[in-house]
């Protein structure tokens, strides 16, 4: 009758030491894959409620990132598959920075500065390869966090057409990722 | 500039911006295909890797963290099991109620009668993640939830009732569920399915807690048993064509504790 779910007592209060660990890199993992606070909220509860029922804490601190980061991988992949019947993605796509070496360091703040420089790099790079006019509406929209009122009455154009503008830019600018990648 | 086709979907595309740039929950609703998918994730990637404060830095909510671990403990630790032996009965044997566990309050009979008779208890709520956020938001899944003097011990069945591999369902005015001896491993669930709040139905044959909506199965611990992931990691689940599509959080555990030969589950006090 014993449960195969059922771990040994003595395994028991070393998960949340793990979660101690982990918590705050796997919510920013995911956060930096879907954009907003709450989906990254659940899809980080999701995780570890999972951790709490598969993962084998005995293993070694490497292994149980991996472990971790695979399933946010899967968790991030179902998210946007059911959500918006996208493919999976392939694990290229993981940010320099973002692999769980650099989340099983327990001095992390100087790794995640040189992550978020590399990130910070990476959206200049993609802005540099679009019309002057798209990065610019999107520079303006994600950057400086300007309403689309805003942006329109900076660039002199209509709402409705601030509008057109930032999803042809982020249609083109999707266009360019596939291309690259 | 503007086509006819482009203006359409640039107005609807712009509230899944707006709900993205400013920390709400996008809808996938404003996403009409493929090709918008992929700009949303594009989009995504972008609004996390430009987030204002700290510059390009996302870090959790500290109270986020806090409750979540806070489940996490509960979850972990199995603050509903009681690591007390328990009076072992085969299956089928008359059960003789023994002196030394005290008067009982509840037959069987009593307990199912009150179980039929009584309303839908607690509802976790609702579906897929924002399931898990319900949970993370309290809903009497252990007394630390709770403030004192909200809750309170109820009886639920006599501890000679629950041999080991039984199960018994049982219903308070605040909280339905199942009383569970695994092994000498007494712990409660709830009989509310975590996809929409369907009672679940006990199947002996399968040792599983089943919801007779959509087929979703729990196992005795409260872990959803046939949903895909564990598809993929265990193989097919027993008797069902196809997995349980999405993830459920866990069945609600209330503590529960042996006394005077009873078993006595933590609900709410109303």
């Amino acid at each position: 009758m014993a449960d195969p779910d059922a771990r040994p007592a003595d395994e028991r209060g070393r998960f949340e030491e793990i979660y101690d660990v982990h918590v705050v890199p796997i919510y920013r993992f995911i956060h930096a894959r879907v954009g907003n606070r709450p989906d990254a909220e659940d899809l980080t509860a999701q995780v570890f409620m999972r951790a709490v029922e598969q993962l084998d804490t005995t293993r070694q601190p490497g292994q149980i990132a991996s472990w971790l980061y695979r399933v946010s991988q899967n968790a991030i992949a179902d998210y946007w598959r059911a959500f918006y019947r996208l493919p999976v993605i392939g694990t290229d796509y993981v940010a320099p920075g973002w692999e769980p070496q650099a989340a099983i360091s327990r001095e992390r703040s100087d790794e995640q500065a040189a992550a978020d420089r590399a990130t910070t790099a990476r959206v200049k790079a993609l802005l540099a390869q679009l019309p002057q006019r798209y990065a610019e509406v999107l520079e303006l929209r994600f950057l400086h966090r300007l309403s689309v009122a805003e942006t329109a009455d900076r660039m002199g154009i209509s709402h409705g057409n601030a509008k057109i503008l930032q999803y042809r830019a982020l249609r083109k600018a999707a266009l360019l990722g596939e291309t690259d990648g | 500039m503007a086509e006819p086709a482009d203006e359409g979907r640039a107005e609807r595309f712009e509230r899944y911006l707006d709900a993205l740039l400013t920390d709400g929950r996008p809808s996938p609703d404003d996403v009409a295909d493929t090709n918008e998918a992929e700009m949303a994730r594009l989009a995504a990637e972008l609004s996390a890797a430009t987030a204002p404060d700290p510059p390009g830095a996302t870090t959790p909510d500290p109270a986020f963290v806090d409750q979540l671990r806070l489940l996490i403990r509960q979850a972990d630790q199995g603050v509903a099991n009681v690591q007390v032996p328990l009076p072992v009965r085969r299956r089928g044997q008359v059960a003789e109620p023994s002196a030394r566990y005290g008067r009982m309050s509840l037959t069987r009979r009593e307990l199912l009668g009150a179980a039929l008779g009584a309303a839908a208890g607690l509802a976790v709520g609702a579906a897929g993640l924002a399931g898990v956020r319900e949970l993370l938001e309290g809903d009497g899944w252990s007394d630390a939830d709770l403030v004192a003097g909200e809750g309170k011990w109820v009886a639920v069945a006599a501890v000679h009732e629950l041999p080991e591999g039984e199960v018994v369902r049982f219903s308070t005015p605040a909280f339905d569920g199942f009383v569970v001896n695994d092994a000498g491993e007494v712990r409660a669930l709830s009989a509310s399915c975590t996809h929409l709040g369907c009672q679940l139905q006990y199947r002996p044959a399968w040792r599983d807690l089943r919801c007779p909506c959509h087929g979703a199965s729990f196992n005795l611990r409260g872990w959803l048993a046939n949903g895909r992931n564990r598809w993929q990691q265990d193989g097919p689940y027993r008797g069902d064509a196809e997995a349980y599509p999405v993830e459920l959080p866990p069945l609600a555990r209330p503590k529960v504790k042996l006394a005077n030969g009873q078993i006595l589950v933590w609900t709410a006090s109303i």
